[in-house]
């Protein structure tokens, strides 16, 4: 009877207890201490549901210090465990593009200020059937077929339901399908939360690049020729010494996006570059002077149909067509092909990128409806710029004329750069005194631009762009340009170069032609047709000089076609351009291989030059050069092995100076199985002149083979071996005659420099939140170079031989806020050595010098708030 | 016509956070934090602090340590590596980079420890603690070589002609008491009195070789210069914690500026108080020339004031995310410095196995007196440190905390020893083609620092 009895008890006690099971997830702390555990145990628990997570299982009690195995044993059937998560919608959302945001932010220095809106649309993505042609197209690695294929379903009647019936689509790529499907939705919206706020952080302190170094560093004191007296040495015998530059402190950016929903949207940057001021020590003048901002709404509107609106107040972007007439950033892109990853978003959009000197302040509206898109722009900016002493008053002043627009690496005041002046000048008689300096928000820029678009039948447009500037000042490039670029000495000659007809023919508001105005106009027409699987597209645009506006052909004039044509497992881009070497368009963006006044005076003579600072013209160059040639470009997936990533081929001429270039590059994957996989890239080029009396063929070529493991838990490891090789002419004209007795000081024949690097680098994660990848390489160069790509950036690498190694620490600290660290250490033998070699007798020195690496320490450290 | 004239600068203080620098070898240098735990978070502690050694940068942090007794000791070791560069010029007389003639690393150590005990009233928890910590260090090293300019055929060195030597030692130490309060898990209030003091010697000295005495027996003497001081002041810091909820604090901290008593003599001369002298002219080059010399001076420490927070988000690994910005009122001691903002940032993640990992990074701002156009102006020197760290816990009570900070900096100075003290033809292998003149501002020496620390402690309760 006692059996039966305690038998009873205990069905009725579990009874009880199973129906009263204390849920881990829930309970509160007086209910945890019901629970035959101490108090701090119980305290214990809530404080992992608090500060580390909430339970998915009764075992994860295990993962608490004071709990051990006797303790949950005892707990086990008293306690039960409820799906509970704390991440809301907009953190699940996030979580799941969190690696998509990474792998825009690495890339984001290529493709600066897209990726914001890229991950606008991946944190809150739009409806895919009502979306139009370049709203799609916009979107990473979608092409005009793919876009056409989605639109021409949707325009059927037909609805996208889901990322498998999107695959459906007729014409439609794999790739194209994949991309976009983290863009878009199509039933349902995956959030509904409105508001967002984006607060990003960095600080950067490389250092300035070797050629910024060299041109801050040529002596600006120039004595007269037939002075009898060598430059006083002096640390302050140029810029860098002068303002002290070495002490430049660190680039900080502070970016801050808010956006609700995708109507509202409002942004607010300060970039201070490398050795400015910084934002706390900034007068509210240079705040507002130099700061970025905007307010943007867009929506869609039922007003006799479809309507869709864009409004932006502030900085812009504006980009059409293949960007000939209009695309408005401070950064070259060579090779931008507008396809894969090498895309430009055309249309309107908000602009808190870092470009300064290209950026538009005003006023832009754009409409779309149905078959046609009209765009209005308005801009008043002041522009930094190249003036000279015009008027031959010996100051700088309003009067004088503007040379160029230039995008300063560092930007000195008006008041820095005069007391550097002064203090070179006074050591210069009076024929050398500098009569050319860049000066900053020296000139007014007004601009007033639409674009026009009529699409008869999706995938096909007809588009028409201008844009008129006018100015407070005058654009005039003088009859003695030489003499006010380099010495009027017996030299000059010599000194300029055939290339620098790309620096004469600048565009002029005053000349003999065109009289006097004070404006500049570009005009032009693109279009683009998608039939089948090939999209054809191009543009066409003068400038306005000495034709008329309505007439073709009478004025400089660009022009650029292309074909993509898409299969399953390959693709093929060919693109055709011409640009004239007088089609002067500050805003011209569109494709080409290298970029303005690389070659002239500019990028070759910097110690020349009547003021270094010059150089900036070619250093932050954003211009195509002026090159007709045409290039082809593939991607071939052979099997799920072999691939080619991708392949090029481009054959072009320089307008300046009939310069002929190859260039070939190709990059092959062999994935024998998923985890491992071997990369070839080979590079080749070719730059020849037919007539050798000045320079002769140079070559280079470049092969690296890179094998890459894929380890568990998203691990990597990557090994890699560049082996480049670049053969090529000296620079006969700048060197002394053979002949004489003083004889050259540098090789006349050919020379071959050589050199590899080898470099390996490791991804570990310790979970999803905290990953560090480290990374080591070590070149020996001869004088060669390389790129190579890091985490989130590309260094280059040059010199005699170094090493450097660098980790970077991704941090998520909070479903919303996140960290990055990166440090860099790079030491390497810099070429003064050779200088040394070459002009220093040991016997005769003065000094004795121990050792001439470089040493670089490196700290990059990003801050992101999202929420 | 040569332009002379003297601008009198009250010696201060300098802002370097990391100790033993030749740039601060008479102003001192501010040890800063002196926990590893805060120091691998880039020394963010004023809201996060949970060590003892943390009260040094808020009183506030006190009542938040474990009940009831404990004690944290703490040992660090820091390696300054400085390499001193001068201009050189190519054969078209233009400036094409630095080298580096003088290469110097010394390892420098501290030490620091104290006592606290907590007891809790009511809703309120109360602490005290004894501490022992060095405030401002002077140790420094140097030594440089000079050598005659033959050249090396004969696989051998060329003869050195004198050492040239700066040793600094001692610093000020601060004996603090720290009394906080804490009500419920609201808020903490701390306040520390410190009696600062503490006996400083700085040493320079020129000691020519047996080759130089052999060459020019009779002319040359080594030459010691050196200044002894004495300094002494008061200092109180307050400081609060307060939680804005369990996630979220913020911490504030206000250290007013203190005027020093000093005392010393240099070179055997009585001086009251220290003061620097710039004595500044112009040479044939219309560039400015500065030298200084140390004669009376009032001795200030900055007012500083510290806010930060630390956020504790819900994380796979238990995670501490401090920030902290300092504002130092350097314009209150000198018109040529501008007030400052330091900022420290530092992340504490706890890994499955207990082990956390910390990292951190911080960003100073320090000044040091330079000249350009004949104008004498403050040079801001930015400090960036990278840290990192972990802590280990054994038998229960015991915890050691390890942290690894690596920072640089960069600054022109002038150099240290003037090449024209050399100038005997005797003494040189080519003396014609030698131009043994002080090279002044206008070709100054670069100076690339670098520092790391590496500090430990063990941190125990009862």
């Amino acid at each position: 009877m006692k059996k039966l009895l305690f038998i009873w008890l205990i069905i009725n006690v579990s009874i009880v207890l199973l129906a009263t099971k204390i849920d881990l997830n829930t309970a509160t702390l007086k209910e945890l201490k019901t629970l035959p555990i101490s108090s701090e145990q119980a305290e214990d628990i809530i404080d992992y549901r608090y500060y580390t997570s909430f339970f998915k299982s009764i075992y994860e009690l295990r993962e608490i210090e004071s709990i051990d195995q006797v303790t949950l044993n005892k707990i086990k059937p008293l306690v039960t465990v409820s799906h509970y998560d704390d991440q809301d919608e907009t953190a699940q959302r996030r979580e799941e593009i969190y690696y998509l945001i990474e792998r825009l932010g690495s890339n984001e220095g290529l493709q600066e200020g897209m990726s914001d809106v890229w991950e606008d649309y991946l944190m809150t993505p739009r409806n895919i059937n009502k979306l139009n042609f370049s709203d799609i197209l916009n979107l990473p690695n979608a092409s005009p077929i793919d876009v056409a294929a989605i639109l021409n379903r949707v325009n059927f009647g037909d609805s996208i339901s889901s990322y498998r019936d999107l695959r459906k689509s007729p014409g439609i790529s794999y790739y194209g399908a994949s991309n976009i499907r983290h863009y878009v939705y199509y039933e349902d919206k995956p959030l509904t939360q409105n508001l967002f706020i984006d607060y990003q952080m960095k600080y950067n302190d490389d250092p300035y690049p070797d050629d910024v170094m060299d041109m801050y560093r040529e002596t600006m004191i120039r004595y007269p020729t037939d002075y009898d007296s060598s430059a006083p040495e002096i640390k302050k015998q140029n810029y860098w010494g002068f303002f002290n530059m070495q002490n430049d402190r660190a680039a900080v950016t502070n970016k801050l996006r808010i956006r609700y929903q995708n109507e509202w949207k409002a942004g607010f940057l300060y970039d201070s570059p490398k050795g400015s001021n910084g934002i706390v020590n900034s007068s509210t003048e240079e705040l507002f002077k130099d700061s970025k901002f905007y307010v943007g709404y867009e929506k869609e509107l039922d007003f006799q149909g479809k309507n869709f609106i864009k409004l932006y107040v502030g900085n812009y972007r504006a980009t059409f067509g293949e960007g000939l007439v209009m695309e408005n950033n401070d950064y070259y892109s060579p090779r931008q092909t507008g396809y894969g990853y090498n895309k430009r978003i055309t249309g309107i959009i908000g602009d808190v990128s870092r470009t300064q000197e290209y950026a538009l302040r005003g006023f832009a509206v754009d409409w779309k409806r149905k078959n046609l898109n009209a765009v209005f722009f308005l801009s008043q900016d002041q522009k930094d710029a190249v003036i000279y002493d015009s008027n031959g008053n010996g100051i700088f002043d309003d009067d004088d004329y503007v040379l160029s627009y230039i995008s300063m690496t560092n930007r000195f005041t008006d008041d820095e750069l005069e007391s550097a002046e002064d203090f070179f000048n006074s050591y210069s008689s009076n024929d050398n005194i500098i009569r050319i300096a860049p000066r900053r928000d020296c000139l007014q820029e007004n601009i007033i631009g639409g674009h026009f678009e009529y699409s008869p039948w999706i995938g096909t447009h007809l588009g028409v762009t201008g844009y008129e500037a006018t100015y407070d000042r005058d654009f005039v490039v003088p009859d003695t340009l030489r003499a006010l670029l380099v010495p009027d000495d017996e030299y000059a000659s010599e000194k300029w170069k055939i290339t620098d007809a790309e620096i004469s023919s600048m565009y002029s508001t005053i000349s003999p032609e065109i009289g006097d105005r004070n404006y500049r106009r570009v005009v032009g027409f693109d279009w683009r047709t998608v039939i089948n699987n090939t999209s054809f597209q191009g543009e066409y645009a003068e400038l306005e000089v000495d034709g008329s506006l309505g007439k073709i052909g009478d004025d400089p004039k660009a022009l650029i076609l292309s074909a993509y044509s898409q299969f399953d497992n390959l693709y093929l881009l060919s693109i055709y351009r011409d640009y004239d070497l007088e089609f002067d368009n500050p805003y011209h963006r569109s494709f080409s291989e290298s970029e303005r006044f690389d070659d002239t005076v500019y990028e070759k003579l910097t110690y020349a030059l009547n003021n270094t600072l010059l150089s900036d013209m070619y250093l932050n160059s954003v211009q195509p050069s002026a090159e007709k040639g045409i290039y082809f470009e593939t991607r071939y997936q052979f099997n799920t092995m072999l691939t080619i990533t991708r392949a090029y081929l481009d054959l072009w001429e320089r307008k300046s100076d009939a310069r002929r270039g190859v260039r070939f590059e190709a990059k092959l994957e062999f994935k024998p199985i998923h985890q491992f996989r071997i990369r070839l890239r080979h590079k080749h080029q070719i730059k020849r002149y037919d007539n050798d009396q000045d320079r002769n063929e140079s070559q280079a070529d470049e092969s690296e083979i890179k094998l890459l493991c894929y380890l568990s838990n998203f691990d990597r490891i990557q090994l890699g071996y560049v082996y480049t090789r670049v053969l090529q002419p000296p620079y006969l004209s700048i060197l002394s005659d053979p002949a004489l007795a003083s004889g050259p000081d540098m090789a006349q024949a050919s020379t071959l420099t050589h050199g590899d690097m080898i470099y390996v680098d490791y991804t570990h994660n310790f979970n999803q939140n905290l990953k560090v990848i480290g990374a080591f390489s070590f070149w020996y160069a001869e004088g060669a170079s390389f790129w190579d790509f890091e985490d989130i950036e590309l260094d280059f690498d040059q010199s005699d031989r170094g090493f450097k190694y660098w980790f970077n620490i991704h941090s998520r600290i909070a479903n919303n806020l996140f960290l990055s660290l990166k440090y860099k250490y790079k030491q390497f033998l810099t070429r003064e050595l050779e200088y040394r070699k070459f002009n220093e007798i040991p016997e005769e020195g003065e000094y004795y010098f121990q050792r001439v690496e470089r040493k670089e320490n490196i700290i990059r450290l990003q801050l992101d708030w999202k929420f | 016509m040569k332009k002379i004239f003297t601008v009198l600068i009250m010696v201060t203080l300098t802002g370097s956070l990391l100790a033993y620098s030749l740039l601060e070898r008479e102003t001192g240098n501010y040890t800063g934090s002196l926990d590893p735990r805060s120091i691998a978070m880039g020394s963010a502690s004023v809201a996060g602090g949970n060590r003892l050694l943390d009260t040094i940068i808020n009183p506030g942090n006190l009542p938040l340590m474990p009940d009831k007794l404990g004690a944290q000791f703490y040992g660090g070791l820091i390696t300054n590596f400085d390499d001193r560069s001068l201009p050189m010029y190519n054969s078209f007389d233009a400036y094409c980079g630095d080298a580096t003639y003088v290469s110097n690393v010394h390892p420098f150590e501290q030490l620091a420890g104290g006592v606290y005990y907590k007891h809790k009233l009511s809703n309120f928890d109360v602490a005290a603690s004894f501490i022992f910590h060095p405030y401002i260090d002077f140790t420094s090293d140097y030594l440089e070589e000079v050598r005659n300019n033959a050249n090396s055929d004969l696989n051998s060195y060329p003869p050195i002609i004198a050492k040239n030597y700066i040793e600094g030692e001692g610093s000020i130490d601060a004996f603090s008491v720290v009394t906080a309060v804490k009500y419920k898990e609201i808020a903490t209030f701390g306040i520390r009195f410190s009696k600062l003091m503490g006996d400083v010697n700085l040493k320079r000295r020129i000691i020519w070789s047996d080759y130089s005495f052999e060459k020019l027996d009779t002319l040359l003497t080594n030459t010691t210069n050196t200044l002894e001081r004495d300094f002494e002041a008061f200092q109180v810091q307050i400081g609060t914690v307060i939680n804005i909820d369990p996630r979220l604090s913020l911490g504030l901290s206000v250290t007013p500026g203190i005027d020093f008593d000093v005392t010393g003599n240099k070179d055997g001369i009585d001086v009251e108080d220290a003061v620097y002298t710039y004595f500044t002219s112009l040479d044939s080059l219309q560039d400015v020339i500065i030298t200084d010399s140390l004669t009376y001076a009032e001795y200030f420490a900055p007012l500083t004031f510290r806010a930060g927070l630390n956020y504790k988000p819900r994380n796979i690994m238990r995670t501490n995310f401090n920030l902290d910005v300092e504002f130092v009122q350097w314009s209150e001691i000198n018109k040529l410095y501008d007030d400052a903002y330091n900022f420290y940032i530092g992340i504490e993640h706890c890994l499955k196995n207990k082990i956390p990992i910390r990292i951190g990074f911080n960003y100073q701002t320090n000044y040091c007196l330079n000249n350009h156009s004949g104008l004498v102006f403050a040079d801001k020197v930015t400090m960036p440190a990278f840290t990192t760290g972990t802590s280990f816990t054994f038998l229960e009570n015991f915890i050691f905390d390890i942290a690894v900070e690596y920072a640089n900096r960069q600054y022109e100075t002038l150099d240290l020893f003037q090449d024209s003290y050399y100038d005997y033809a005797a003494l040189w292998s080519n003396y014609n083609y030698l131009n043994l003149q002080d090279r002044g501002w206008g070709n100054p020496d670069t100076v690339k620092e670098t520092f790391f620390k590496i500090q430990t402690s063990i941190s125990y309760k009862w």
